[in-house]
């Protein structure tokens, strides 16, 4: 056999004592599907940072089509065709979806005053291969989050790489879009080497040929999909399938002391520049309960979010109650004062602040009678109580997630709204996320989830709300669709028509 | 005052990238009309009126220059000044040898631009804050070289008049003077215009947004940043020849911060296009210089409500034109 396109050998990473990459070795050929799989905090990311440049290694050797590449700088392993997407988007925000990939096509003259036909060509071909054809012209900031996502991607493929490498290429993408996904990688052409770190099994296993398995930096194992789901290691650090699953709804059908509903929102209309994302949206949320609202991306889920929690303008006559008090007219701010809680998607840690300081900074305000265990809400999360002196870039995804809920839930909120919780987490820590949210609803706070993972939204909420083009088509509860599971699926997966403009 | 306010001398053209509110033939209608009276004011204002106007477009070329860096590679320098004074000190060496305007112009912009290339070697390191500072200790150093070596010391060295074109004899009275100051401005104007079309600027815009995107797409994003740098310096040290051409005169202190904080404050206040820089620097010292006496050496607290009121202001509203609002990370 040929010699690899890709050949680590024993590469770590430590920062300080810590290996996040710890002498791991891999061979990636022409035309190779290979997934990285792993818990949050594995090393996956930092591993595809280390072959695309970004990160140096601190030992072993990266030989990529004959060179030994560990210490060339990231633009020129990029001319030599590595290309590679992000764990979040990360696109020049204010320039639009066009010339974001216009940024990558290679072979354009610095002083082009107009990109060349052959370019913008190469640019529409890119999109066109992600479905963002009809947003070409918006802006980066404009589009809806899996947009982003997709655009990412798109930016990758117009550099015309020879090795693809994809950081959690599925997250925060719809069932749909993470079909459409796996076709289109399976379809790129045959000399391209694709590297993909990602949590959703069912998608590493469409794609992918080969699985590696990481663990606390360390290779567990290599293998087809399907050698790799019956691995017994696998399956106890990865999977989580020997811990117990989360509470059965019965055991949740007795804490929830169902009273009046905390939040309430009623007729809420929102925008992006004239073009209605929301109309009319009416919502309860009690006490006590889980509240989903699932729904393609795009469908104004994060909007809704944003528009009751004060970072989005809402239109005149939207009305937001928390305990009957109405919230339209206050800002951000004096929301939370009043006891909304707010977990971002992309979860918005501060990035110079250590664990230990996040979790000093927010109290609840004086004029509010609820008080807050600070040990209590630490118990919760026993991962951040280790990386107290750590900054959120040395956090895994999942400590992020857990960090970004606990700073939350230390201003001691009556309503909390959490965005896509779940997006970039191993399933064994969905596991926990879940009964997390759980157990935070039968203390009697008011959840109100927006989630893309209806597993997960099945599994926590006792109410599902689905969010399409603009309004709420349905509102159902989680025992009826335990009869009738496919009572979801058409809104959430077939497209009706074309996506709304968000 | 709307005389020497309206015009805006650079080509309608840099504002078309990025406007959504007026067609084009308005835009280029209220271009025309601009322009038309920016050419005919000696012949509508005094000769004060004239040389403060001529001291505008200077800043106004030093604006465009902080704004190559501000507006579109996203870092806010406060040293420009430093470049200028290099570029007018330049224009006034080779004045011994010859008064021929434009290639005193051709000589300050070489020179602003190595000394750009060889200081921005330190600043394109920097990034937000950090290059603020660097780009400010620079300007500052510059300022004590010319004092401690540059001819003239403290004192400054004056040039005689310069001269439009070979035959031509040497340029007094103000309103030529401006006449020369004018085109050469609309001359700089069209090549920045060039400038930020090209790919290269769409790149420095991918760079200020988002870095590792740009280097993942094989780009050597400090390389880049020095070339915008030298550009920047090439720019201001144009300025330089053309505050010789004004004033016949230069001194260190003209490399003083607060010309820099001008510079920077013109291109901010232009919020990320070349025109609002332009607007801004014409508008910054109207309210210095032209304001001042009339309101009876008021022109400080001017300028201090002007900033305020500008910072205050959407920017949208007051540029009539201009719809973006940069994400700037400094």
């Amino acid at each position: 056999m040929s010699s690899p396109l890709l050949r680590l050998e024993a590469v770590s990473r430590s920062y300080g004592a810590r290996h996040a990459v710890d002498e791991v070795s891999l061979d990636l050929h022409s035309g190779a599907r290979h997934a990285i799989i792993g818990p949050n905090g594995a090393g996956k990311s930092t591993l595809l940072h280390l072959i695309a440049g970004s990160l140096r290694p601190t030992g072993g050797r990266i030989h990529y089509a004959g060179h030994d590449i560990g210490r060339w700088p990231a633009h020129r392993r990029a001319r030599a065709g590595i290309a590679r997407t992000w764990q979040h988007p990360a696109l020049a925000r204010p320039l639009t979806a066009v010339q974001n990939v216009l940024l990558a096509v290679p072979g354009q003259r610095l002083t082009a005053i107009r990109p060349q036909p052959r370019a913008v060509a190469a640019a529409h071909t890119a999109l066109a291969q992600v479905g963002l054809t009809e947003l070409a012209e918006r802006t980066a900031a404009q589009l809806a989050y899996g947009d982003q996502r997709r655009l990412d991607i798109a930016v990758a493929l117009a550099a015309q790489p020879r090795l693809l490498l994809l950081d959690e290429p599925s997250a925060g993408l719809a069932t749909s879009e993470v079909t459409r996904l796996a076709g289109l990688i399976r379809t790129l052409p045959a000399d391209i080497a694709v590297l993909l770190v990602d949590h959703n099994l069912d998608f590493v296993s469409a794609v992918a040929n080969t699985v590696t398995v990481l663990h606390h930096g360390q290779h567990i194992t290599t293998g087809t999909p399907t050698e790799i789901r019956d691995h017994p290691d696998v399956r106890r650090v990865y999977l989580g399938t020997d811990t117990p699953t989360s509470p059965t709804p019965d055991s949740r059908a007795t804490t929830a002391a169902v009273g009046t509903p905390v939040l309430r929102v009623r007729n809420l209309q929102a925008g992006y520049t004239g073009a209605p994302v929301l109309t009319d949206i009416t919502l309860d949320v009690p006490a006590g309960q889980v509240t989903a609202v699932v729904g393609r991306n795009g469908a104004g889920k994060t909007t809704l979010i944003n528009t009751i929690a004060g970072l989005h303008p809402a239109q005149p006559g939207t009305e937001i109650l928390l305990h009957g008090q109405p919230l339209t007219g206050y800002d951000a701010r004096r929301r939370a004062r009043a006891g909304l809680g707010t977990v971002p998607q992309g979860r918005r840690l501060f990035a110079g602040l250590t664990v230990e300081e996040h979790l000093t900074l927010p109290r609840p305000h004086p004029t509010r009678s609820k008080t807050v265990d600070t040990r209590h809400v630490l118990d919760l999360f026993p991962a951040l109580a280790q990386r107290r002196h750590h900054q959120p870039h040395q956090l895994s995804g999942g400590e992020q997630q857990m960090l970004a809920l606990a700073r939350a839930l230390l201003a001691a909120p009556d309503a909390l709204l959490l965005d896509e919780p779940s997006e970039g987490l191993a399933p064994a820590v969905v596991g926990q996320l879940a009964t997390i949210i759980t157990s935070l609803a039968a203390t009697g706070t008011a959840v109100l989830l927006a989630e893309q993972n209806l597993a997960l939204a099945c599994q926590v909420a006792h109410d599902i709300a689905v969010l399409d083009r603009t309004r709420i088509v349905r509102h159902i509860t989680t025992a009826d669709i335990r009869e009738d599971p496919a009572e979801l699926h058409d809104p959430l997966t077939v497209p009706t028509t074309t996506p709304t403009p968000s | 005052m709307t005389t020497t306010l309206t015009p805006t001398p650079v080509p309608t053209g840099t504002s078309t990238r990025r406007c959504g509110r007026l067609p084009s033939w308005g835009l280029s209608a209220v271009g025309a009309l601009g322009l038309a009276a920016a050419g005919a004011l000696p012949w509508l204002v005094n000769a004060y009126v004239i040389s403060l106007a001529a001291t505008a477009l200077v800043m106004a070329v030093l604006a465009m220059s902080a704004q190559l860096l501000v507006g579109w590679a996203g870092l806010a320098p406060l040293g420009q000044a430093a470049y200028l004074v290099v570029g007018a000190y330049t224009a006034a060496s080779i004045a011994t040898a010859t008064s021929l305007g434009p290639l005193q112009l051709l000589a300050a912009t070489a020179a602003g631009a190595v000394a750009a290339a060889v200081t921005g070697l330190l600043a394109v390191r920097a990034r937000g804050t950090t290059f603020l500072m660097v780009t400010f200790g620079l300007g500052e150093l510059v300022h004590a070289a010319a004092n401690q070596w540059a001819p003239g010391g403290s004192e400054g060295v004056h040039a005689p008049p310069v001269v439009a074109l070979p035959g031509l004899p040497p340029m007094v009275r103000p309103g030529w003077v401006y006449l020369y100051v004018l085109a050469c401005t609309l001359v700089i104007g069209v090549a920045v215009a060039i400038l930020v079309r090209t790919r290269f600027a769409l790149l420095l815009r991918g760079i200020a947004a988002h870095e590792p995107r740009v280097q993942a797409a094989g780009h050597h994003t400090g390389w880049m940043l020095l070339a915008a740098y030298t550009l920047a310096g090439g720019i201001a040290g144009a300025a330089g020849a053309l505050a010789i051409a004004v004033t016949r005169y230069v001194s260190p202190a003209d490399a003083a911060m607060g010309i820099s904080a001008l510079a920077l404050a013109a291109a901010l206040i232009g919020s990320g296009s070349m025109t609002g820089a332009c607007a801004g620097a014409i508008l910054l010292v109207a309210a210095r210089d032209w304001a001042s006496g009339l309101l009876g050496g008021h022109g400080p607290t001017l300028l201090g409500l002007a900033f305020l009121l500008l910072a205050y202001l959407p920017r949208h509203r007051l540029a009539g034109l201009t719809t973006r609002f940069p994400r700037r990370r400094t």
